[in-house]
């Protein structure tokens, strides 16, 4: 494992990393001691938790990222870094547990290993681990690097909103032609912001030779706000330069003497990876201050500390301000305001300005001190500066220059309303400060003129059912507001000619164009016909509608009415009968949830179904494929899930709805063709795997599909992955996908699912990323995230353990059991233990018998736990158990919705296991205490478990140190991950959480690898749960009184335990 | 011309080709296109220089003249001309006194628009009126306002290469109308000093003022700060808000900044500065957004284009939809 970090020196990015040292690992190089000249000696051992020149190697390789590595690529550098005791604090648990403290934390500098990477290597590997906790397994991203990422992205936006300039640098005598992103306004908070986030490691590097020769006072860093502006500088200049880039190498090394003139060789250097420039120091400086003159008017206003804001005030608006007589009773009012740029909320007239420098130095006297006051501010110089500029986009602005102290400029409603929809933005633009009144929207007034669409539903026709193909009569209304318009009404307002008018106490904008727009739109369209398919597209938002009047939406009567309420959930929509086949009792939110299903699956539109995990998606959607069934058998479900799941799917089955014929479609001597064609046509459900679905995607296709259903759809969020094109390539009747991780929240996987779902409904993907995801990632367009929920919403359910209704709906502590497969290399270490165990078995007798019993028990219940407990050979973790496939699929929903688990194993070995894989996977600190942890290193444990806010997720205890004792009620679900066959003890643990104090639904997950003795056990305890307490004692005992025919039949492997 | 034509061997002078000269950004047409501008021009053409004027242009196009340094009330350049070594040219123009200018500001100062063009770069329409009620005149008029030499042996003054320097000096009147100021005795961090001050007289007299808004680049050492934060913040940072970069998105007017500050003065190079910028900035930021959306990847500069026909796959009819449950 190893968590990079990322820190500055002097602009270059510097990757290094801490791993984990092991108890029997020890730091590889003795400590070491610097001495500087005038002999004192700083203090530089090796950090011991420095990943090295071969940690950093093979991460980076691992993560793929292909920097090559030579001898020089590494360099032995500093870190100071907070020590306690003599040793430094980790960054993470995940390294070290922190030193005990000795009261006093200093910072004290350790050598690391650091691979200093070009700005161009820096930018591949931040965008790399944008928005990621993990690379790849194990290889996690530090809180640090995670802040380069951000900034880089700042970097990014400055470059794609070309707020840069060519310059020119010089670093010593040599000059450079280099680009510089502008600051301004908005940007620069941000670059304070930014700064004032920015975890302090990342500055707290030094070069080696720098370290040896520190003042006596200890060392200087840059200041945080000085290394984020250096690097974004540093980032932005490679961008442009990188895209600039000249391709024609034999220029880069051309002679100086070979440009006409100096201007040339900047304009070219400005496009070299180098930038360097040659040539005579006087006229190189020359070139500087010429450069220097040439930006001032720019670079001036980006960094002051305030900046010039307009402020629109409506007539009669009294304003905040006290000098508001300049307002005539019907007169607009635009305000010059001197904004603070790190307050925004701090606004001053700029009457406070006019007083000049001088007079606010006088009032300063009187105690009463100015803001303004600031920074060798010029606030006169730099109100004049910049309404200059103004004056220029704006005229009014020009004219109100007339006197020598403007206060801002009256107008009109035509002038007012040619502020709003022009001068403010590209005032804006220019990087002025812009206050409009809050009815004004980027669209124009709240209260504006709209088209809506009537429709009437046609009669049904008797028998025939309802269509979405059907073609209905639309009319046309145009509306101010709530209020239909009639044709002579909308003439009169056209008649008013005023741009901006009250309209019952609001404010309207009155285009005359748009008015004339509205009347012909009228005559042409005022009566149209569309297939119900497209009024439903309309209705939501998504169809193209006709004229440049905005749309305000769909008004429909009869059944197209009832049906769009009911999709927008308007009027709740008609609860389904559940089947009397069916073997279980939904709760009052699951028969809502089948029912919806149903509903979409009656029109033919997908569903995607992500119900908080344990919330019983699998029972509603075997409840829904049971009525299908019953009611009109069109041809088998196809049921996609992970390899994990599909025991549990055909275990669900056999429980809920005993009576439907199901086929598991995996292994290897799995039908074909034909013969698969001939099978499947029988079943109510086939089950089977994602990664069967790409490679026997055509034998799928053979099958007539009444439906498919994605249990896990997070699987094709992608929509380049095979599986993902696959799923969306089978023809069913209807879709259904199952999720328990909020896909609403990412809109880039949102396209998949819904193209999955209801193809074509969201656009294609291009039209996707152009219309949503792009408008919302860069916030371009602020109603872009609100469209699409309204798109996606009708088709996405989502409830929350949390939420009031589902509360009352589910008992207080809910017990499940997880079935799980086993891996082909689990089986086969499976079935060799029995063979050796049933060998044994016929040789021993009396204590002995006993003793190879219960050591078979612990040997079988080791191979379903995973591979490498049972061979105790530090063997690889990923992809070998079943469960732990599981375990991780489960706990990645949980950590997504912020809950907290406990993972319970009788197995020291196993919670070990447990803790390093998830805390490689997730990247994230996994708590694991057993018999060996002290008390009080137990009691910081729960603390930190039971904390509010960032703590760890997952804590994994052993049954033994953690069944007792103990109160965990920030725990919303316990795994048995192995199980102890005695219901009581199981108990005890699960009441970890169920204390008082817990607040939550407490879901308790039973793992069971079935096919295997851990089923058969199960079901030996269920049937005679009533005498079990008795029978079973309190121990695993009673196991070792079966015959030894019982015994075989309790580890005989049944050929539905394997995976693939 | 004439001069020379006596001889009937010797052809028209043709001035030696120059590499790195200035070189006027003006495309075809006019030198400057500011009204301030052209007024400069004027004075020149009102000379009656004839033919000069034309190859002055021409030399002003082609990059004869080498280096020109104005100073308060001066203007030196060095002009190449036919002959190896290049021409001196010096333009003089008359210094305005400083109780003159004592009066002009008096008047400027009474309206901010004045001074809050000049500061923008722009040359207020209304200032020539405001000399004029001071009988004076911004622009020098008269012949003896203005004091030209050049060392080529041409009899006529103004020559070609005066007014080759007197061109190019108008396109940088439309970047920077502090130069006529200069030209006029007046430097820039003056006049802003003294109309600072203006009918508010608490300035003390002969004190600079302090008008840089910009501090020079090698003044910025940023000071150090040391190691402060607890330790969760040293590792981890500070939480920081949601939406931290507002609105991105690639203007509609490419290279906009550098199109706001206009042509560099006295520009040398071969290509057109703004032009060579508006060909930098539009991939750059298509690169830039790439980045901000993590979707850079330096590896393959390919931008992906957003344009294809929409086309409604959903209207399109399918199957089911009828089963009646």
């Amino acid at each position: 494992m190893i968590v990079f970090h990322a820190g500055m020196i002097e602009g270059q990015m510097i990757l290094w990393g801490e791993t984990p040292v092991g108890p029997h690992l020890v730091p590889a190089r003795p400590p070491r001691r610097k001495q500087n000249k005038k002999g004192k000696i700083i203090p530089a051992e090796v950090f011991p938790y420095d990943a090295g020149r071969e940690g950093l190697q093979t991460a980076l390789l691992e993560a793929g990222v292909g920097f090559p590595f030579k001898g020089k690529s590494f360099a032995e550098m500093i870190a100071w870094l907070p020590t306690t005791n003599n040793t430094p604090v980790p960054s993470s648990p995940l390294i070290a547990d922190p030193p005990q403290s000795d009261g006093k934390t200093t910072f004290s500098p350790w050598a690391i290993t650091g691979f200093p990477l070009s700005s161009e290597q820096a930018l591949e590997f931040l965008c790399a681990s944008m928005g990621k906790q993990t690379l790849a397994p194990g290889i996690i991203v530090g809180k640090d690097l995670e802040f380069w990422t951000l900034a880089a992205r700042l970097a990014g936006s400055l470059v794609a909103k070309q707020q840069f300039l060519p310059g020119l640098a010089k670093d010593h005598e040599t000059y450079a032609a280099c680009w510089k992103p502008v600051f301004s306004g908005d940007d620069r908070q941000r670059l304070t912001e930014l700064a004032r986030a920015m975890p302090e490691v990342s500055r707290a590097l030094l070069p080696l030779e720098k370290n040896a020769a520190l003042p006596q006072e200890g060392p200087s860093f840059p200041s945080s706000l000085s290394a984020v502006t250096l690097f974004v500088e540093k980032m932005a200049d490679c961008l442009i330069r990188k895209s600039a880039a000249l391709f024609d190498s034999k220029r880069i090394y051309a002679d100086p003497a070979s440009y006409s003139s100096l201007h040339d060789q900047w304009i070219e250097a400005l496009r070299l990876p180098h930038g360097a420039m040659a040539g005579d120091g006087a006229e190189l400086e020359r070139l500087a201050s010429q450069i220097r003159d040439w930006q001032r008017p720019i670079m001036a206003s980006a960094v002051t500390p305030f900046r010039l804001c307009f402020r629109l005030e409506e007539p009669g608006d009294n304003g905040k301000t006290t000098e508001t007589s300049e307002n005539g009773p019907d007169s607009w009012y635009v305000r010059y305001l001197l904004q603070d740029i790190h307050d925004p909320s701090l606004l001053l007239p700029a009457a406070e300005a006019w007083q000049g420098q001088e007079s606010l130095k006088a009032a300063k006297k009187k105690k009463t001190v100015s803001p303004l006051l600031r920074d060798g501010f010029q606030p006169q110089e730099y109100l004049l500066l910049s309404l200059g500029q103004a004056s220029g986009i704006c005229p009014r602005i020009e004219g109100s220059l007339k006197t020598s102290a403007p206060p801002g400029y009256e107008l009109d409603a035509i002038g007012a309303h040619d502020f709003l929809t022009e001068k403010a933005q590209v005032l804006e633009q220019a990087g002025f400060g812009v206050m409009l009144p809050a009815w004004w929207t980027r669209k124009g007034t709240k209260l504006r003129l709209t088209v809506r669409a009537n429709v009437k539903s046609p009669k049904m026709k008797g028998g025939s059912g309802l269509s979405l193909e059907e073609i209905v009569q639309v009319d046309w209304d145009v509306a101010l507001g709530d209020t239909k318009l009639t044709l002579a009404e909308l003439r009169e307002l056209a008649r008013l000619k005023a741009p901006l008018v009250k309209f019952r106490g609001q404010w309207v904008q009155m285009n005359a164009e748009e008015i004339q727009e509205a009347l012909e739109f009228w005559k042409k369209n005022a009566q149209d016909k569309a297939p119900v398919r497209q009024i439903l597209q309309m209705a939501l938002g998504a169809a193209h509608t006709p004229g440049p009047i905005a749309f305000e939406g769909v008004t429909a009567t009869g059944w197209i009415g009832d049906f769009l309420k009911e999709l927008e959930g308007k009027t709740p929509f008609q609860e389904l009968p559940v089947p009397a086949e069916f073997q279980g009792t939904l709760r009052p939110y699951q028969i809502r949830g089948y029912s919806w299903i149903g509903f979409l699956r009656k029109w033919g539109l997908g569903a995607c179904l992500a119900d908080d995990i344990g919330l019983g998606k699998t029972i509603q959607t075997l409840a829904l494929i049971q009525r299908d069934w019953q009611k009109e058998a069109k041809g088998p479900v196809l049921l996609l899930c992970p390899m994990s799941v599909v025991g549990n799917w055909q275990k669900e089955a056999s429980r809920f709805t005993p009576d439907l014929p199901v086929m598991v479609h995996h292994g290897l001597d799995r039908a074909k063709g034909d013969e698969f064609q001939k099978k499947a046509v029988r079943q109510a459900m086939v089950i089977s795997s994602y990664a069967l679905l790409h490679r026997d995607f055509e034998t799928f296709q053979q099958v007539s599909w009444s439906g498919v259903v994605l249990d896990e759809a997070q699987n094709i969020k992608n929509p380049e992955t095979k599986q993902a094109k696959a799923a969306r390539a089978i023809s069913a009747e209807y879709r259904l996908a199952l999720t328990g991780t909020p896909v609403e929240n990412n809109v880039g996987d949102l396209w998949s699912i819904m193209e999955f779902l209801n193809p074509g409904f969201l656009g294609t993907q291009t039209e996707f990323k152009k219309k949503f995801f792009v408008p919302i990632q860069t916030g371009s367009d602020p109603e872009a995230i609100g469209r699409l929920k309204r798109l996606t919403q009708p088709f996405l359910l989502r409830r929350l353990k949390t939420d009031r209704a589902i509360i009352t709906d589910l008992p207080e502590k809910m017990e499940m059991k997880v079935f799980c497969t086993l891996t082909k290399e689990q089986a086969s270490l499976y079935e060799a233990v029995v063979k050796e165990a049933l060998r044994s078995l016929d040789k021993s007798e009396g204590i002995q018998r006993k003793g190879v019993i219960l050591a078979t028990l612990s040997k079988l219940k080791q191979v379903c736990n995973h591979p490498a407990q049972f061979l105790r050979d530090n063997s690889p973790i990923p992809d070998r158990s079943g469960k732990l496939a599981r375990l991780t699929e489960m706990a990645e929903e949980i950590i997504a919705v912020g809950d907290r688990a406990l993972v319970f194993s009788q197995f020291a070995e196993m919670g070990e296991i447990l803790k390093r894989h998830l805390q490689e996977t997730f990247g994230k600190e996994v708590l694991f205490l057993h018999g060996a942890i002290p008390k009080a290193k137990r009691d910081r444990m729960i603390e930190h478990f039971q904390t509010e806010g960032d703590g760890p997720s997952v804590f994994v205890l052993s049954l033994k140190a953690g069944g007792t004792g103990l109160n965990l009620t920030r725990a919303s679900h316990v795994f048995h991950f192995d199980r102890w066959w005695n219901p009581a003890v199981e108990n005890q643990a699960t009441d970890r959480v169920f204390r008082i104090g817990q607040t939550k639904n407490v879901q308790v997950h039973k793992f069971v690898c079935a096919g295997t003795l851990e089923e058969k056990i199960d079901e030996m305890i269920e049937r005679k749960k009533e005498i079990a307490a008795k029978v079973i004692g309190t121990g695993e005992g009673w196991l070792t009184e079966l015959s030894t025919a019982e015994l075989k039949d309790l580890f005989a492997l049944r050929k539905e335990a394997i995976g693939e | 011309m004439g001069r020379w034509g006596y001889f009937g061997y010797f052809k028209p002078s043709r001035p030696r080709a120059v590499k790195g000269g200035i070189r006027a950004q003006s495309k075809g047409g006019k030198f400057g296109e500011s009204w301030w501008a052209k007024r400069w021009i004027s004075v020149l053409e009102s000379f009656n220089i004839g033919a000069r004027l034309g190859r002055g242009r021409s030399y002003a196009r082609s990059g004869q003249v080498l280096s020109i340094e104005t100073d308060k009330g001066r203007v030196r350049a060095k002009v190449q001309g036919s002959r190896p070594k290049p021409y001196e040219v010096a333009i003089q123009v008359m210094a305005l006194s400083s109780t003159d200018w004592q009066k002009v500001v008096r008047e400027l100062s009474k309206q901010a628009i004045f001074t809050a063009k000049l500061l923008a770069g722009e040359m207020p329409q209304d200032i020539e009126k405001v000399f004029k009620d001071a009988r004076l005149s911004v622009f020098p008029e008269k012949l003896k306002d203005l004091k030209t030499e050049c060392s080529c042996p041409d009899w006529s003054n103004p020559c070609k290469h005066i007014a080759a320097v007197y061109y190019l000096l108008g396109e940088e009147f439309d970047r920077d109308p502090f130069l006529i100021f200069k030209l006029r005795g007046m430097s820039r961090d003056e006049l802003l000093g003294l109309l600072g001050q203006g009918d508010r007289k608490s300035l003390p007299k002969g004190r600079k003022s302090k008008v840089a808004l910009l501090p020079e680049e090698d003044e910025i050492s940023p000071p150090g700060e040391p190691l402060t934060a607890d330790i969760p913040a040293f590792w981890g940072g500070l939480k920081l808000p949601e939406s931290l970069f507002g609105e991105v998105r690639i203007p509609p007017v490419s290279a906009a900044l550098p199109k706001r500050l206009g042509n560099f003065p006295f520009w040398r190079g071969e290509t057109k500065f703004l032009e060579a910028m508006e060909a930098i900035y539009p991939p750059a930021a298509a690169h830039g957004l790439d980045l901000f959306l993590g979707a850079f990847s330096p590896g393959s500069m390919q931008k992906e284009i957003l344009s294809e026909k929409p086309e409604n796959t959903f209207l399109k009819k399918r199957k089911g939809g009828i089963s009646p449950l």
